[in-house]
């Protein structure tokens, strides 16, 4: 896949403070990039840079090509911009927001009215069309600024916390309509703090951490190099100390604890062992085996997946710029 | 080939997605419609109360140039009144231009559209100079009430106009000048009014400074050099005041009997001789100043929205 959003040494320092350091990250065509971190790490700033909005103190950026620094009407027409804040006009109906932007945009009068028509379908917004702006509903609003990006038809969406302050339906609603967006071609590269979104979602994860990228790359491509460390699951029906005891000092055993019955939702006539594991594919299978072949009662053998809050509590230090 | 298509004003106009923007929002609903009756109730009001005031000073039975009188008396109240909007109503449009936008958090957003910086500026001061020109165009039947009185050509109402809407410009121009540069509209209105009180009232202030200094008129005999920067020293203050010009272009209608070009002669005492002095009616350098002033003002505002921030 070729890189669509691409930076190279991208730094941003406001005196003292570095709030970007020495940024190099590629998004490639086609992906839903979630660019992870904590509030005051600097993804907004990044974001400002990425959209001509604020000039880097060094490095470069470029998107669909063309330079941020040197061809920013380029820039300008290969992406749409949501920022972290709605934007609206008051006094001023949805028709005529979409119709000025899309005007902003340089798009003929006579194909406006047609644009407008798709927009609100989209968005599913076509019955609040001649509504005032500032009478829509917090997830009204995000829905019709993201129509706003979509006027010109942009390859990149850059968009800044778009879930942020919604409530769970209509942040679903948002989330379903980036899956859809990505389904017509546009690279999608948003930030948040909602991991739960992210790893519904994207394909491409980048943690940001005090102005640096921690890591970058594939949801789960990144866990296996985050985590190296498996999580085994066994459940026994009986001999649970002997188990434990059987395991204890075998290579790549790292950590042992028993799940009381309570909080594994198991039956309270089973057992339920997790193990901290470090080790390939045939040294999980030949645990397997040792338990079995000493005469354990398993009755089940799982890995448990890492979720992307332990990948995202593995990656950052807590630290915030 | 090309096809010859005619491109009509509104056309011309509504191409700036700003412009258009305003003015909708600006003519929506009953509010604009509001607006222009309150302001001709008020121009009508002051129109009627400057008649009945002439006419009760003066006895018409035994004066027969008063209807002339009365006429230029109720022209120069609404031109007045009218340059005063131009100076304090149309830099009240402007000064939210871009600060506004600013505050609305909409300015990175119309910065990341292809809008250059020059479009929305122009939008900008273009939507709101339409709006005080339509102030001054429905106020032209009550001018033109001087008509019937008479003691009023049509060309002092036509350098009337032109001097509205260069002043229109002028002010206005500051107004966005002053938006561009600040974050919050409040800050903007503060110093766009400072410049309009500076640029109205500094003439009668630097009057003042000045007036001692005409008493060596009287008292000693100037050289013909001295003479000469006070003349025009007194014409440069005059041509950058829009109430000064307006004033002095009118006494130099009646004693001069000119709109453009005139003379003075100044006595020289160590020669006895006179040398004759070229002069021009202020109000054609001040056109010339406010364009070029207005014009270096807007330039500066777009210079200020297209820069990046750092």
């Amino acid at each position: 896949m070729p890189t669509i959003i691409e930076t190279k040494g991208l730094t941003k320092r406001y005196g003292p403070l570095t709030a970007v350091n020495d940024l190099s990250l590629a998004v490639e065509q086609g992906a839903i990039y979630g660019f992870v971190g904590p509030n005051g790490a600097g993804k907004t700033t990044t974001m400002r840079m990425l959209t001509t909005l604020l000039q880097p103190t060094s490095g470069e950026a470029w998107v669909a090509g063309h330079s941020v620094t040197r061809d920013q009407r380029g820039v300008r027409r290969a992406l749409g911009y949501m920022p972290d804040f709605f934007g609206v006009y008051d006094d001023m109906t949805v028709w005529e927001y979409l119709d000025f932007f899309g005007a902003c945009y340089e798009i003929p009068a006579a194909t406006r009215a047609n644009l407008i028509k798709d927009l609100l379908e989209l968005v599913d917004l076509t019955h609040r069309r001649d509504d005032q702006v500032d009478t829509l509903s917090r997830g009204m609003k995000q829905r019709l600024c993201l129509a706003r990006t979509l006027a010109h038809d942009p390859q990149v969406l850059i968009l800044d916390e778009p879930a942020s302050g919604l409530d769970p339906r209509a942040r679903i609603e948002i989330r379903e309509l980036l899956v859809e967006l990505s389904r017509m071609g546009k690279t999608i590269f948003f930030s948040t703090h909602i991991l739960a979104d992210v790893a519904e979602i994207c394909t491409q994860v980048g943690i940001f951490e005090a102005g640096r990228l921690v890591a970058q790359g594939g949801l789960v491509e990144m866990q296996r190099r985050l985590l190296p460390h498996r999580r085994l699951q066994i459940t026994l029906l009986d001999k649970l100390e002997g188990a434990q005891a059987a395991l204890l000092g075998r290579e790549g055993v790292l950590e042992m604890k028993v799940i009381p019955p309570a909080q594994n939702g198991e039956p309270t006539t089973t057992q339920l062992l997790e193990v901290n594991f470090s080790g390939d594919d045939t040294s999980v299978s030949a645990l397997l085996s040792h338990l079995v072949i000493q005469g354990y009662p398993v009755l089940r053998f799982t890995e448990a997946v890492h979720d992307l809050e332990d990948v995202f509590m593995h990656a950052t230090k807590g630290i915030v710029s | 080939m090309n096809k010859a298509t005619s491109v009509t004003l509104s056309e011309r106009l509504t191409a700036n997605p700003v412009i258009l923007k305003e003015l909708r929002g600006r003519m929506r609903g009953w509010r604009a419609f509001i607006v222009l009756t309150l302001y001709l109730l008020v121009m009508s009001s002051f129109v009627t109360l400057l008649y009945v005031a002439f006419a009760a000073s003066t006895n018409t039975a035994y004066n027969g140039g008063s209807g002339q009188q009365i006429g230029k008396f109720v022209f120069a109240g609404t031109v007045g009144i009218e340059l005063l909007l131009a100076c304090f109503i149309a830099p009240a449009f402007t000064s939210g231009a871009i600060s506004g936008e600013r505050e609305r958090q909409t300015f990175d957003l119309l910065r990341t559209t292809l809008l250059p910086a020059w479009s929305l500026v122009l939008g900008k001061l273009g939507s709101a100079l339409l709006y005080t020109f339509l102030l001054f165009l429905a106020a032209l039947p009550l001018q033109s009430l001087a008509f019937l009185l008479g003691g009023v050509e049509p060309m002092e109402l036509a350098i009337a106009s032109v001097l509205l809407v260069a002043t229109a410009y002028l002010f206005g121009s500051a107004g966005v000048f002053f938006s561009s540069l600040m974050r919050r509209t409040l800050g903007a209105t503060v110093l766009t009014y400072a410049f309009a009180i500076m640029a109205t009232l500094g003439l009668p202030i630097a009057m003042l400074v000045m007036l001692p200094l005409t008493a060596l008129f009287s008292y000693n005999s100037p050289g013909v050099l001295f003479q000469t920067v006070m003349i025009y020293g007194f014409g440069f203050l005059i041509m950058i005041n829009p109430a000064a010009t307006a004033i002095a272009t009118e006494v130099i209608l009646m004693e001069e009997q000119t709109y453009f070009f005139f003379t003075q002669s100044v006595y020289n005492p160590q020669t006895g001789n006179s040398i004759i002095l070229p002069l021009v009616s202020p109000w054609l350098p001040y056109v010339g100043f406010a364009l070029v002033f207005g014009t270096g003002l807007v330039l500066l505002s777009i210079l200020a929205v297209r820069r990046t921030e750092r």
